[in-house]
């Protein structure tokens, strides 16, 4: 008896939540973005910048992300947000392969598919991708490398495990234009796979098996958090230079302190503004650019006043 | 004494007298059991009845049913070896790294078998010959990884919940040390059309497969010998030993059958996502054990069912589909979904205590 009281009020209990969420929108008027993983200073910037926008477009906003950058957690968001038929999806796809099918049902079923930051090998049924030209920003921190170090040293590339498209140009870029420098010797990549504490001890090992390393390019921003870690660890901040993708608010706060001496900067606030631009100009039946590039910034130290202009602003309502 | 009900005996019984007295269950006593012995089944229909209600043309759709159902296949089939290995009183933190290990291994063999180099993208011509042989990797490397778990779980003595972990990171090592840490891109295309997004009378195959998988583990689970010692294994391994069951040979075979699942469900994803995904399957040991758990299997062993396992997959996937389609944040999604496993178990156990009387 009591139990079926206490069965009645738990079920009154879910339904009350889940009629007083958000309200159903119209399904021709609505904008959904995928982000490529939950709780990520540059995604939480990307969204953003695309609340902002969507705001002022006046379009409705949805923003969904899965529990880690992985094709398996991705895919049933995708499905989801596909359910819901919005008008156009900008979607982070996490795996160049995999996703091709769950966005092509997406594209079926009538939503308009926009891809950001990362791309797939399919793209004939994607409205616009919007990039960032990777393997220019590792050529332009190689660059930033080369300034730092004078022309000649140990180099080392905390990355990603390959798989990752972003990541992977931005080490090839960057090894391909240490090739210009005859005097900077490149040890090559080490995988730290979203992990700061694996980065500290990829780094700490390194020093002991190379004691006159002269430089760290760290790919993204948790590679760098755990790379200035590791110098720490290893009394080597300042000695070792280096030059880190992504303007998180560690990577800004560590050039400031002089731990980090270089910051190759994206524009996540910019990709998710040009992602709604582009939903709305979709909507509006107006011609979209199937490739919108954003652009990088090299931020050198000492010039706080760029840093803080491109620091990633995760905090938005 | 009928031996298959005995668990189902014990379980609504309020005193071992009455059960003595009237071994025959009336129908809802063993339908009630059957569908998981719990409120877990009660929850998932008010989940999905309250999603619906809230989005019908979104969440009630063919697509989107069908979708959850195809996001829950894989998950299922690893559940089903899980609940086994939990009901025997064991653990398994291996599952996603052996899926990942039997993956790489499968989709080498049947690159290799079509003739194609390394780097390739896209699929390959390979035909069924290729596409068995790769089953027969997957599965066999599933059950060798298996039975290195059974016999250190069994002979060894150590704490199943050491090894799985220690197997864990072995299997995913070895998965990257195969692969060099890149994904293989090129898988049969025989797979991934036909099984992967291949239907059978309108079902999805990954769904027929999985739901066999189920319905062939649950009919072994309750209704044989086999079945019956694990459970006695899981209930009390020195009694089992003493009453003469082949406690190591159960164990080993326990676990085995986890790895083979893995293995079934390594091929599974190749046709799912058409590619290895090697950085992926992270966290599908605790999905697997939280499944097992919310459906009403005892973390101790010896209690279990297939039925509540199928429930208890689908949860987490009815809310994670139900919350994107409301368009809740994500943060708050993750806090929702932490709340309602403890909610769910909660409600589970207080009604186990109140017909224990």
């Amino acid at each position: 008896m009591r139990n079926t009281r206490h069965a009645y009020r738990m079920a009154a209990t879910v339904a009350a939540v889940l009629l007083t969420a958000t309200p159903a929108f119209a399904a021709d008027q609505s904008v959904a973005l995928v982000l490529g993983v939950k709780g990520s200073p540059f995604y939480q910037a990307l969204a953003c910048g695309a609340k902002a926008k969507a705001r002022e477009l006046g379009l409705q906003l949805t923003v969904s992300a899965p529990d880690q950058f992985a094709a398996d957690s991705q895919i049933p968001v995708v499905n989801a947000v596909a359910a819901t038929r919005p008008a156009v999806a900008a979607v982070v796809p996490t795996d160049t392969q995999a996703l091709i099918e769950p966005l092509r049902q997406l594209h079926q079923r009538g939503t308009r598919v926009i891809t950001v930051d990362q791309t797939i090998n399919d793209t004939s049924f994607v409205a616009s991708r919007i990039q960032t030209d990777n393997e220019a920003g590792g050529r332009l921190a190689a660059d930033a490398m080369n300034t730092l170090l004078g022309g000649k040293g140990k180099v080392l590339t905390i990355t990603q495990p390959p798989g990752s498209a972003a990541q992977d140009a931005r080490e090839a870029g960057f090894r391909a234009e240490l090739k210009r420098f005859p005097g900077i010797v490149y040890l090559g990549p080490q995988y730290q796979s979203d992990d700061p504490q694996k980065a500290a001890e990829i780094v700490t090992s390194t020093l002991s098996a190379h004691p006159d390393l002269a430089g760290i390019f760290a790919t993204n921003d948790q590679g760098a958090i755990g790379t200035v870690t590791g110098l720490r660890q290893a009394g080597g901040i300042g000695r070792v230079k280096v030059v880190a993708y992504d303007a998180a608010t560690a990577e800004v706060n560590a050039l400031k302190n002089g731990s980090i001496q270089t910051l190759i900067a994206q524009t996540p606030k910019e990709e998710g503004e040009a992602a709604m631009q582009a939903a709305a100009a979709m909507m509006q039946g107006k011609p979209v650019d199937k490739v919108i590039l954003t652009h990088i910034v090299t931020i050198k130290a000492g010039d706080t006043a760029t840093a803080d202009r491109y620091e990633y602003q995760g905090n938005c309502p | 004494m009928n031996w298959s009900k005995s668990a189902a005996v014990r379980e609504s019984c309020a005193t071992p007298d009455a059960c003595a007295t009237d071994p025959q269950q009336t129908l809802y006593e063993r339908l009630h059991h059957f569908a998981g012995g719990g409120w877990i089944l009660i929850l998932l229909l008010v989940l999905v009845a309250g999603f619906w209600i809230a989005r019908p043309a979104q969440f009630g759709s063919t697509y989107n049913l069908t979708m959850l159902a195809v996001n829950a296949a894989i998950l299922l089939v690893l559940s089903v070896g899980q609940t086994y290995v939990i009901v025997s009183a064991g653990i398994d933190l291996s599952v996603g790294a052996v899926l990942v290990f039997s993956s790489v291994a499968s989709a080498q063999t049947m690159l290799w078998l079509s003739g194609e180099p390394a780097g390739t993208f896209g699929t390959t011509s390979g035909g069924w010959g290729v596409i068995a042989a790769g089953l027969l990797v997957a599965v066999a490397s599933g059950a060798a990884w298996g039975a290195l778990n059974g016999a250190l779980v069994a002979l060894v003595r150590i704490p199943a919940l050491i090894v799985t972990l220690g197997s864990l990171g072995m299997a995913l090592g070895l998965a990257q040390v195969l692969t060099g840490g890149v994904d293989v891109r090129a898988v049969p295309d025989l797979l991934v059309t036909q099984v992967g997004n291949g239907t059978l009378l309108g079902i999805p195959m990954l769904v027929v497969i999985a739901a066999l998988v189920a319905i062939v583990a649950a009919i072994a689970l309750h209704l044989t010998r086999f079945g019956l010692q694990v459970f006695a294994v899981g209930s009390n391994a020195e009694a089992a030993r003493r009453s003469g069951i082949r406690l190591r040979r159960r164990i080993v075979s326990v676990y085995m059958l986890s790895g083979m699942l893995a293995g079934l469900a390594a091929m599974m994803s190749i046709a799912r996502f058409s590619t290895t995904t090697i950085n992926g399957h992270a966290m599908d040991n605790l999905s697997t054990i939280s499944a097992v758990v919310l459906g009403g299997t005892s973390l101790f062993g010896g209690v279990g069912t297939m039925m509540g396992t199928v429930i208890g997959v689908f949860i987490p996937i009815v809310l994670l589909n139900g919350f994107v389609i409301l368009g809740i944040p994500p943060f708050w999604q993750t806090v929702a979904m932490g709340a309602v496993l403890i909610l769910a178990v909660w409600i589970d156990q207080i009604k186990r205590r109140v017909r224990q009387g």
